[in-house]
């Protein structure tokens, strides 16, 4: 089936095994969880560096909260890229439980373990920037300071992100002294924003966006070329700010799954299950076993059809729409199943805190698996297709590498991480709901460019089809929403919990920070924040009309990154 | 200038002119069906024609005066170059009507004021569609010159009306080699009215475009005119085409019946023509732009293989 000679692609079947490898600097190490594991290794690091035992607060849910002086920060970050942890978020909440001031969290990933470490840091109104350590930082920092209004007085980016020339100075939306309501934009503000300079003989630029010739979001990209070739090129995000984080404040937690289910509309039921999930672990609420197995089957069918909206786009993006269509179909047909399972196309109001809200029926369930077997038939002739026309393999390969070596310091996750050779998904690293009993297949090529994320992507489909019938086949009966939901909601603790899933893009990151039964805090990071740095370094060298196909096959959501 | 010639420049245009947006709508259905969707109706690129006209022309304050004349400039050329292409019958012509070296000039006016007409607007996609342009136009030009000169040279004259006089005359290719130079203008169709795999014309994508990218400024009657000019350019093409591959029905002497069999048989050929370019789009994805040279490329080895089989032969 794989015509193209450059990628090797293997299966890596996932179990406990593949989990097990760790470099422990313990002896007894065989017998223990990996929780326990994770504390001891990170007690170690900070004995190592700071000289002392660290304060560990194990969290709610597979994450450590290890609070930091700014003595010990400072020593901790470059040990920390020694040992090659990948920042995967940064945050601030601004008075943290009884902190007058600003806490930032470092949210860091290491391979081999399930758990991740949070590092506090209690800063004022001026901190030093870590992006020289960490570039994937760039971004949290400048959208902390637009946020927040905290200067990192030694970054070496200190360009607005999200609040654009027309909010006014000194304003600082996720303040606590800020209260949601109108603002007075400016009309004509003085600074155009500073986009990087190239000079040179025959090097021109060409603005491209917001708005764009097709029904798509607005997105402004400036490239910088020489001839056809990209030399750079600067994206420019955020025009439909929408205050996501700031709306959830001061709501209980059952009002804010609507606002969840609108941050990414492909990612519905990603982002719900996983702010769920952190408001579930602050309560306590065990999710019952069906509900856990319909939120899977529901992940999944949306991996399938966000991933078949790619593989027709990057179809039509080459100008081979004939060979589009059977994508199209059969990507309408996954969304009719959508509705007669939950009478939404999109899966929206399924997802409830405690389980699910609508009970699937096993006859409809049935039926799922039937037509998933067509499905596959199907897409497996749509993609045998696509991969014996040479036209359209000669436009997809070597077209948008995306090094490898990238993926870590930017924290790109996804299938666009796993065309390019790395095998992160938190489905597996980070295990959570049924994927701790049922893993899923893993594909993974290593070529990075447009060829092999289409092949990751097809794969995945199918791989996702597969798991779907699995647990089709192996789904419980019983509750579909637990019982005490209802009073734990109403008493809920005060408590903070991170949780993570893997949406059809990549890694997605929520926080949920609950005060006298309110939202206090929350905090959003979908996979596209981080992956839309990738596309400026995957179209170096190329040219300018294969953009939009480099574009298409990452796919990344605007919304997404603009909350 | 006899009569017969000024009745010819009325007719030969005329009906040109009517059945040009008939075949863009029917490459358009082809494809449609290739896919399998419906597609819009035949007659949409009429009513859509009709629509533009009524519509306002909105020019940028940057544009001068090269973006109000090209619409009627290139409509101009491209009907004066019809006049070289009869496929109602063949008439009496001036000299220097059908001459091949006018002819391609004319296509070589109507490529300057496109490229032009991109450039004035002062946009960014209109530049860079006609940088490309121009810079496809240096190998494109070459492998037409050659392949119309494999044809004068298998017909031994200059003048397409004298070519198809001799073609029109009997019922197989005069000449084996005139199947050969046929993928040449097959190639030559495709290439010059920007179709897949050179360009896409139904793109929604500013930044892969070339010939659409220089009319997105263009707007109302000029659009119209401009979509017209293009239709007419393909209609050209597909005559010279089929006139020199599968000429059967083309009179040479002016009769009414005569002239219905002419139309009649010119619109079943490019009717099927059309539907033959509608399948070959849909078989192939676009090119990447470097690799249009080597498309070219193809028509340039066909049609010097042609002038060397006929000088060995």
């Amino acid at each position: 089936m794989n015509s193209n000679k450059n990628t090797v692609s293997f299966l890596v079947s996932a179990g406990s095994k593949s989990r097990g490898n760790y470099q422990i600097p313990s002896n007894s190490a065989a017998l223990a969880t990996p929780s326990v594991l994770a504390t001891r290794y990170s007690t170690d690091l900070m004995i190592n560096i700071a000289g002392k035992e660290p304060k560990i607060i194990k969290g709610k849910n597979n994450e450590f909260y290890i609070p930091l002086t700014e003595k010990e920060f400072l020593t901790t970050v470059p040990a920390l890229s020694e040992k090659s942890f990948v920042l995967i978020s940064l945050f601030c909440v601004q008075n943290f439980e009884e902190d007058p001031d600003f806490t930032l969290f470092y949210i860091f990933r290491l391979d081999g373990f399930t758990d991740v470490f949070a590092f506090m840091r209690y800063v004022r109104r001026e901190t030093t920037s870590i992006a020289t350590v960490f570039p994937s930082a760039c971004w949290y920092e400048r959208e902390i300071r637009d946020g927040f209004g905290i200067e990192f007085t030694d970054a070496f980016d200190k360009r607005r992100l999200f609040l654009h020339e027309a909010y006014p100075e000194g304003f600082h939306p996720l303040l606590k002294s800020f209260k949601n309501g109108k603002i007075k934009a400016i009309k004509n503000p003085k600074e155009a924003y500073p986009f990087k300079k190239v000079e040179g003989e025959g090097v021109y630029q060409i603005p491209v966006g917001p708005v764009h010739a097709g029904i798509i979001e607005p997105g402004h990209f400036r490239f910088n070329v020489i001839g056809e070739p990209i030399f750079n090129l600067e994206i420019r995000l955020f025009y439909k700010h929408r205050g996501i984080e700031k709306l959830a404040e001061g709501k209980n937690p059952s009002a804010c799954i609507p606002i969840a289910e609108a941050i990414s509309g492909d990612e519905t039921i990603a982002n719900t299950v996983a702010f769920c999930t952190a408001v579930e672990k602050i309560s306590g609420i065990e999710i019952p076993e069906r509900a856990n197995y319909l939120r899977a089957i529901l992940l999944e069918l949306e991996r399938i059809y966000s991933h078949m909206g790619d593989l027709s786009g990057m179809i039509t993006d080459i100008g081979f729409p004939r060979m589009t269509t059977p994508f199209l179909i059969l990507r309408e047909n996954i969304f009719r199943q959508n509705e007669f399972l939950t009478d939404s196309r999109f899966m929206k109001g399924v997802i409830d805190l405690g389980g699910v809200k609508k009970e699937i029926s096993g006859e409809a369930l049935s039926k799922l698996s039937l037509y998933l077997k067509t499905f596959v038939s199907q897409f497996e002739s749509a993609t045998e297709d696509a991969h014996t026309s040479s036209s359209l393999i000669d436009r997809f390969s070597t077209t948008g590498v995306l090094k490898k070596k990238l993926i870590t310091p930017l924290n790109i996750t996804g299938p666009i991480a796993r065309a390019a050779g790395t095998k992160y998904d938190v489905r597996f690293d980070h295990p959570y709901g049924i994927y701790k009993d049922i893993p899923p297949e893993r594909t993974i090529k290593i070529a990075g460019d447009v060829l092999s994320r289409f092949e990751v992507k097809a794969a995945e489909v199918l791989n996702s089809a597969s798991l779907i019938n699995k647990l089709i086949a192996s789904i419980p009966g019983g509750a579909i929403i637990a019982e005490t939901t209802e009073f734990a909601i109403s008493n809920i603790p005060d408590g903070y919990a991170l949780s993570m899933v893997e949406a059809a893009r990549g890694q997605n990151l929520h926080w949920v920070y609950v005060r006298n039964g309110l939202i206090n805090r929350y905090k959003v990071r979908t996979a596209s924040f981080c992956n839309w740095q990738a596309i400026e370094h995957a179209v170096l060298r190329n040219i300018v009309p294969d953009f939009p196909l480099i574009n298409k096959s990452f796919n990344l959501s605007y919304a997404g990154t603009d909350l | 200038m006899n009569a017969s010639f000024l009745l010819f420049t009325l007719l030969n245009t005329g009906f040109i002119l009517l059945v040009s947006p008939l075949f863009m709508s029917l490459i358009k259905k082809v494809k449609a069906y290739a896919q399998g969707r419906k597609g819009p109706s035949l007659l949409q690129n009429y009513l859509d024609l009709r629509k533009l006209i009524q519509k306002e022309v909105v020019y940028s304050p940057n544009s001068s005066g090269i973006m109000r004349v090209t619409p009627y400039l290139n409509l101009a050329v491209l009907l004066l170059a019809s006049l070289f292409v009869p496929v109602v019958f063949i008439p009496d012509a001036p000299a220097g009507i059908g001459n091949i070296i006018v002819f391609l000039y004319l296509l070589a006016i109507e490529r300057f004021f496109t490229a032009l007409c991109g450039l004035d607007a002062g946009s960014s996609f209109g530049g860079m569609g006609s940088s490309r342009l121009m810079s496809l136009s240096a190998v494109i030009e070459p492998t037409m010159v050659i392949a119309f000169a494999a044809l004068a040279y298998v017909l031994r004259t200059v003048n397409f009306h004298e070519m198809f006089a001799i073609t029109a005359g009997s019922t197989i290719p005069e000449s084996p080699t005139l199947t050969l130079i046929s993928i040449s203008l097959f190639i030559i169709i495709i290439v010059e009215t920007g179709r897949i795999p050179v360009d896409n014309p139904a793109t929604h994508l500013e930044l892969t475009m070339m010939n659409e990218a220089m009319i997105l400024e263009q707007s109302g009657k000029n659009l119209a005119l401009i979509e017209l000019t293009h239709a007419v350019k393909q209609t050209i093409l597909m005559a010279i085409l089929i006139n020199v591959l599968v000429p059967w029905g083309l009179v040479t002497k002016l009769t009414f019946a005569g002239l219905a069999v002419s139309c009649l048989y010119f619109l079943l050929k490019a009717s099927l023509l059309a539907g033959l370019i509608g399948l070959f789009e849909s078989s192939i994805a676009k090119m990447r732009l470097f690799r249009l040279p080597s498309f070219y490329m193809m028509a340039f080895f066909f049609s010097a293989l042609t002038i060397l089989m006929e000088v060995f032969a």
